[in-house]
Formats: C-alpha cells, structure tokens, sequence
C-alpha cells in the first residue's frame, strides 16, 4: 500500500462518529440485573396478561441452565447480566400520545438529526414509521391508512394486548425461546418492537420502518419482532438503528421472526449502524441477534438484505427455513468492520421442501484492525428433492493489522439437490485504483467507487427508501480507511 | 474399559513408558479424554464416526516374528513391508531407517498447532507401539514404496512415522494400505522437508470392511521446498485422512489432493489443512469424492494465513458427487486469512451427476449405466491423468473398475 493510501486512511478514521449525541430525557428504570421479580416488573408495565408472563418465566428458566454459545470467532469479555438495566422508559409514556404533537419534542429532534423521515418528511418518503426509543414505542405513523387494507403494524406490546390468537400461535414458532441462550434472554425480557400481519392476498402498498435507538446508559435493548404475511401477501420492511456514543459496551439481543405462508413474500432489510466503539475499541455495542425466517407455505419467499457498519460486535445470522414446496430463500449481506469491530455474520438456509432455492451473496471489507468472518450454513434434507442453492462470499482487506475469514458449513442429504459456492479473498485491486486516478479521480474516490462497485450486488436489493441511507452508511464507514 | 485403564493394563506393550516426561504427557493426555469425553456436539471433526470402536476398543498388540523385508533392487529404489507397523533398521549412503526414538515422540505430538486437540493424535501418542523413522540424505533423489501388512486379527496398531528429507533431497513415496482383516490403525506421519527439498507422497487405502484406518500426516516446508501427497481411498472400511501442513520458510509450496470412493454403509472423514506462516508460498488443496448407497462423508479444509505471509497464494476445491438418495456429504471449506496481499479462494459444490449430459450420452445410444460411468471418470479425470508413475496409475485404474462395476 502506497503512502498516499495510508494518509487517507489516517485523514478518514479521524472522522469521528456523527450520531453520537446523548437525548436528555427523565427515564424511568428499576434496578439493574436479571431475576424473575425484574420480568414481573416488565410484564406489570408493560400490562401484559398472565400468559405472556409464565412465557417469560419459562424462558427465564431456560436462559439459567444455558451458556452462551461459543464457536464464533470473536472475542470479547464476559458479559455481566446482572450489570445490565433491562427495562428503560421515557417517563410518563405509560399512556401512549395521540400523536407527534403530543411527543416530547427531545426526541423528535434526535430522529432529525438522524435524518429519519418523521414530522413533515414522513410524508415526503412516504414511510410509515413505527419508532422505537429505547424500549417503548413512541409514535406510529400512517396507521389508520394501513388499517383499511386490514394490515396490523403495531408494537408488539400492543399486538398482545389486542391480538392475542396470532401471538400465541406465532411467538416462538420459529425461534423457540430455547434455542439458545441470547434467544432464551430475550424471550425472558424483551421489551418491544414491532408486530406486523399482513392479511390474505394484501400487498402492502408501502415500506414498512422502525428505527430502533438505544438512548440510555448501561440499557439492554431485547426487540422482539414478528412479522406474519398471509397467503399471497407481500411486504417489505425497513429496520435502521444507530446508537449514541458511549465508552461502556451495550448489549443488544434482538429476536425477529418472520412467517410467510402459501406464495407469500417478506422483504426485510436492515441498515444496522449501532455505535462500533472509538479508534482504540473501547465502547461499542455487543449486537447478538437472532433473526430467523419461515417460508411455511408453497411458492413463499424470504429475503434478507443487511448492511452491517455499526457494533464493536455483530452475532448475527438471518436464516431462513424453506418448509414449504418451491419456497426461495436469499441473504445479501455487506458487511464493514473498521478498528477494533469484530463481526461474525452470515446465514443459515435449511432446506427442507422440494424444489427450495436459496441464494447467498455475502461481501465483508475489513479494514483497520477488525476482524471480519463470513459464517454460513446451508443443508439440504433428505426430503429437498431438486433443491438449489448458491453461495458467493467475497472478501475485501484493506491493511494487513485486519482479517477475513469463511467458514462456509455445507451439507448435503440428497443425491437431486445441487449446492454451490465460492469465495475469494484479496485486497482492492492496484490495476482498478491505478486505472481510475488516471481518469482524473482523487485516491478516495477512486477506492470508493471500487469498494461501492464490490458491494452493488447486494446495495440494488436494497429499497428505494434504503438505497440512499444505505450508500452513505458504506461511505461514511469507508471513510475512516479508504475513501 | 475406559482409556485410563486400558493405557495402564497395557503399559508394558507401549513405547517410552518408563520415561519420565513422556509419562507426564500422556498423564496430561488421560486428563483431556476425561474431561472431553469426545463430544461430539462440539468437535465437528467426529461427525459420523462410530465413536465406540475407538474409545472402548480391547488393546491388542503382537510384535511380529518376522522383520520386514527392505530392498534396493533397483537403483536408487527401495521396497520396504512393514509389519505390524515395524521395520528393521537399515543404513547405505542414501537413506537411514530406526526405529522411532524417545526424542522423536515429542515431534508433533506435543504440537499446539492442530486446533481443538485431535482426539486420534492423542490417542496414538498415548497408545504408541510401533514406528520407525527415514532419513533421506543430502542431494539424494530415491524412491520408496512402504506396503503396510498387519498380521493377526483385532489388533491396534498405533504407529509413529518420522520422514526427514535433508537439504536438496527428493523423495517418492509410495504407500500402500491393503488389510482383509477385523485391526485397527492409527498412523500419524511426521514429515519435515529441509531447504531446496522434495517429497512426492502417494496413499493409496483399500482395506476391507471390518478394517480402520486412521491416518493423519504432518508436514512442516522450509524454503523452497514442495510437498505434494494425492491419497486414493477405495476402503470399504472406515477411514479418517487428517492432513497438516505448515508452510513455516518462504518459498515453499504444498499440494494436498485426495480422491475418495465409498458405497455400502461406509464412513469417510478427511480434512486438510494448510498454515501459511511465510510470504511467497503456495498451497493447494482439493478433495473430490463419489458417495454411492448409505455411505457419508465429510470433508473440511483450512487455509490460515498468518499476518506476515503476505503474497501467499491459496486455493480450495472440494467437489461431490452422490449417487444415491441416502448418502450425505458435509463439507467446510474455511478460510482465515490476516495479512492483506493475498489471493485466496475456496470452491465447493455437491450434486448428482448431470442429467444433461446423461441425456446427452444417452442420446448417442450409451446405456444409463454405461454414461453414468463414463461421467464418473470424467469427474475424477484430471486427477487420475496427473499421476506419472505408470504403475501406480495402472493400480488406481483397477481399483475404479472394480468400485464402478458396483454402481447401477
């Protein structure tokens, strides 16, 4: 690497975290630590019935006898569950507004300093915005429009409340409170998110949004997301979250299920800038989600799209089930790490009806001193006759204090099904750089439009809406290495 | 019986027991097995291994009567049958064989490098029994053909090879596993290639069904040398090929390359893995296999670049074939790579055989038996036209004829 190079990566990681910024808001919270008498606590707030809570409790109990899993390749030290505020609210939001007037004018410029398009420019995007701060759920836009097609995009805290038969039917269907130990935590106290049903044969006329935020000190964030899209209905939904700046580390372990029945189709894509730590790791959110799908029906579809620029630590793996005869499940994903961030993402596509397809296009840039693994599982059952399925991962190191690594699982049960992939690792390209400074371009520009060219594949999948927010995250994050 | 007992019952039959350090390492070993129990929830590396024959299995070991036969007919050429994993000490100007030594049992053995302790590599170090070690001096260019025989029935064999290849030497090395009867071997192959040194190793492994055959190689390259082994397993027993390999001088290139057939209720586990610990080497590593019936395979590969193996080149393929609806095949081909001026790539792919290209046969008048076997060859082609040694390719030819003959 050229000293030029080097001094562009200086000048850039420099470049200081714009989000982080700290809303002075009364909050309410009780003790820190985890305990049954704390999830009763979340269960009285939160008004919940006495099912929800033996759900919690059960899974409580499961959490105590379970380890945190341990073959990801990251380290980070012991996470103290007692030190952790699991529930945090804005005071006096036990009764929610009406609307935006009635919302504390403190957050509603956090969310425009964000950029996020509330207020005015919620009609100009035409997003319905179902915002999370820390875990209470402050305004929900564009409701009533939605409820003439008959589609459901509430918190989930109001979704048990005034929806209790689709709760009980889908909540843990796909991620069973046991599956593991983070999935485990959050089912004991997950605070809120988002719930969204879309009914039979409703397309959803426009992109759904939630904006999560974690706001408070030493506060884990427990979303808890479920999606359900009826027979042939189709959805997209938007999650973006970013985090102020603090030196401790946050943990955040978020649960999102998606359930798509007969030709039914979920679009979710996630722009995930939580706050990754400063120039010598210290801070950062630990991000250890779970996100599974599944395509329960024939002909249904699921496709995640992720850009992950944000967390000291990412753990995340959206997954999809292909139950369902010709059902199709996609992962495109981008992956940045700078510094000290380390991530461990991929998929895991468990193909169990005839005629699945999935498809995998992962790209992950490490730079700085981060370390960056592509973990991803694909399997075909004895049953997944004519099952299709191919993986691209490609790899991006700008340094050599970094790394990257593949660690593909790939298991075969049946003898119609056919499973490809590839991966190939190496540093941008001297000829491409050389070709591009020639044509006038300054070096950042020129390792910019290279590093958006290696990621286009999977920032096209991206909503309209996203697109733009998407490119400038990349931007920004490149900005502190290469341009 | 669980292992602690049956290393002390049979502690007269082990090599090095009386000594000191050794002792304290196999105590060290004893106490992992307690610990671990082989879990195989958390050791992939286990996945479908029939893991009673090797934790329970009745300790049974005969030094043989006979000594093994070494021969140099030909110039620069030697034969050499070992027996029950021994073979008798041999000296000229070109090569040296001892039995292996009590400085020779810390060679891998006590090396950190293998990730998460291989079970087979320490049980092998704890049960030790037999070995020998080959010098292959200066400047030398031979070839060695080593048939490995086993004498009784239930036998354990557990056998340590040193190969040394001295500073500008080259070596081929031809090793042939054959055994019809119900033992088990566990072989751990320590290689070390000198500056400028060569080391062409040929396995091939056809053992009957009630044989197991554990094999596991370690080679460590100094500059400019190449390791380059190509393993044929046509065992209708179960077979496990562990590969090592440490790239630790710059310069130095190996090839890993292995192609297994298997059918029936047969179990394969392969894995390879390359560490390059300086700049400017090579590695290859490809794997191919055929799986018919019930059979299950798996297969994981490793490239580890370390931070200051800059312009190191790696590649990996591993490709599939299954031929019936029962078989499996679990593949995990990983990269970990830390230094930025690399090209590294991984390929895999599972499948059936092309139905295209059956059509296509079909269509010129082949029957479906006969285009599925012409395939096969085709997929394993490349492979089989690399071999230079006339006879070996003629063994291998044989060997495929009569595997083929099985598949309907």
């Amino acid at each position: 690497m050229n000293s030029e190079t080097l001094n562009t990566l200086d000048s850039y990681s420099k470049n200081k975290y714009k989000y982080g910024f700290v809303t002075e808001i009364d909050e309410e919270k009780p003790k820190k630590g985890l305990n049954e008498d704390i999830i009763k606590f979340i269960s009285l707030k939160k008004n919940e019935p006495e099912w929800m809570l033996e759900w919690r409790l059960k899974a409580f109990s499961k959490w105590k006898k379970m380890k945190e899993p341990k073959w990801a390749n990251l380290s980070f030290p012991e996470i103290d569950y007692q030190d952790i505020y699991y529930y945090s609210a804005p005071k006096g939001f036990e009764k929610k507004p009406k609307d935006l007037s009635e919302v504390d004018p403190k957050l509603i410029e956090t969310y425009n300093k964000l950029g996020i398009p509330l207020e005015e420019q919620k009609v100009l995007a035409g997003v319905a915005v179902d915002v999370v701060f820390d875990s209470v759920s402050v305004a929900t836009t564009y409701k009533g429009e939605l409820e003439k097609l008959g589609i459901i995009f509430c918190s989930i805290g109001e979704a048990i409340q005034k929806h209790p038969d689709l709760i009980k039917k889908y909540l843990g269907s796909v991620i069973p409170a046991g599956d593991h130990s983070f999935s485990a935590l959050n089912s004991a106290v997950f605070t809120d998110g988002s719930f969204v049903y879309i009914p039979e044969g409703v397309k959803c006329p426009m992109e759904l949004s939630t904006y999560f935020r974690i706001n408070a000190e030493n506060t884990g964030q427990f979303e808890r997301t479920l999606i359900i899209a009826d027979k042939g209905s189709y959805v997209s939904y938007l999650e973006g979250c970013t985090a102020p700046k603090r030196d401790d580390n946050q943990l955040h372990a978020a649960n999102v299920e998606l359930i798509a029945l007969e030709d039914a189709e979920i679009k979710y894509s996630t722009v995930q800038n939580w706050y990754p730590g400063d120039e010598e790791g210290k801070g950062g959110i630990y991000n250890f989600v779970t996100k599974r799908g599944l395509c329960a029906g024939k002909n249904s579809k699921i496709s995640w799209t992720q850009v992950e620029t944000g967390s000291a630590i990412t753990w995340k793996y959206p997954s999809c089930i292909l139950k369902g005869d010709n059902s199709i499940g996609e992962f495109y994903s981008v992956a940045i790490t700078n510094n000290f961030q380390q991530a461990d993402t991929g998929t895991k596509m468990t193909h169990i009806g005839k005629n699945t397809k999935s498809k995998i296009i992962s790209k992950g840039i490490s730079l700085g001193n981060s370390q960056n693994t592509y973990r991803g599982e694909v399997s075909f059952l004895r049953k997944a006759e004519k099952a299709r399925n191919y993986t691209q991962c490609d790899s991006l190191l700008v340094g050599n204090q970094c790394g990257a690594h593949t660690v593909p699982y790939i298991d075969s049960k049946n003898n119609t099904a056919v499973i490809e992939h590839e991966a190939s690792t190496s540093k941008i390209n001297e000829d491409q750089l050389y070709y591009c400074r020639q044509r006038g371009l300054s070096h950042e520009e020129a390792v910019s439009l290279i590093v958006n060219g290696f990621c286009k594949q999977v920032l096209q999948e991206l909503p309209m809406e996203f697109a733009v927010e998407a490119q400038k995250l990349v931007s920004i994050s490149l900005e502190g290495s290469v341009g | 019986m669980n292992i602690q007992d049956n290393y002390l019952n049979n502690k007269k039959n082990i090599f090095f027991s009386d000594n000191k350090d050794i002792q304290t390492h196999r105590d060290k070993l004893i106490n992992i097995f307690e610990n671990d129990r082989f879990d195989k929830k958390n050791n992939e590396s286990l996945k479908n291994i029939n893991l009673k024959n090797f934790i329970d299995f009745k300790y049974k070991y005969l030094i043989p009567e006979e000594t093994s036969v070494i021969n140099n007919n030909q110039e620069n050429s030697y034969s050499i049958v070992s027996v029950n994993g021994q073979c008798s000490s041999f000296k000229d100007d070109q090569i040296e064989i001892t039995k292996i030594l009590e400085e020779d049992y810390n060679d891998f053995s006590k090396n950190d490098t293998i990730e998460n302790n291989d079970h087979f590599v320490n049980l092998n170090s704890l049960f030790l029994n037999s070995g020998f070690k080959i010098v292959i001096k200066k400047n030398n260019n031979i070839k060695i053909k080593i048939s490995n025989i086993i004498t009784d029935d239930n036998l354990t064999i557990f056998q340590k090879n040193n190969y040394i290849c001295e500073e500008g030497s080259s070596l081929n090395l031809i090793e042939e596993y054959e055994n019809k009867n119900n033992s088990t071997s566990n072989i751990l192959n320590v290689i070390k290639l000198e500056k400028n040194s060569q080391l062409n190793h040929f396995l091939i492994q056809d053992n009957s069904p009630n044989h197991n055959l554990i094999i596991t190689t370690h080679s460590s390259c100094k500059k400019d040398s190449t390791y380059t082994q190509k393993v044929y397993n046509f065992s209708e027993g179960y077979v496990r090929n562990f590969h090592y390999s440490e790239l630790i001088e710059a310069n130095s290139e190996v090839d890993l390359q292995g192609i297994f057939f298997i059918k029936d209720n047969n179990t394969t586990n392969n894995k390879t893995f390359v560490k390059h610990l300086a700049e400017d080497c090579k590695s290859n590593q490809v794997y191919k296999g055929i799986l018919n019936d019930r059979s299950k395979a798996t297969y994981f590969s490793n490239t580890h670049v370390d931070q200051v193996a800059q312009k190191t080149e790696g590649y990996q393929l591993s490709k599939g074939i299954l031929l019936s609806e029962n078989a499996s095949y679990f593949s995990k081909p990983e990269l970990k790579i830390y230094a930025d001026d690399v090209k590294c790539s991984h390929g895999s792919t599972i499948g059936p055989i092309d139905e295209n290209a059956i059509f296509y046969l079909r269509s010129r008048g082949m029957s479906k038996i006969a285009a599925t076997k012409i395939l096969i060859s085709s997929f394993i082609n490349e492979e089989l036209s690399s071999i230079d040694n006339e006879q070996m390719s003629e063994i291998i030819q044989k060997k495929l004829v009569r595997y083929l003959s099985k598949v309907k």
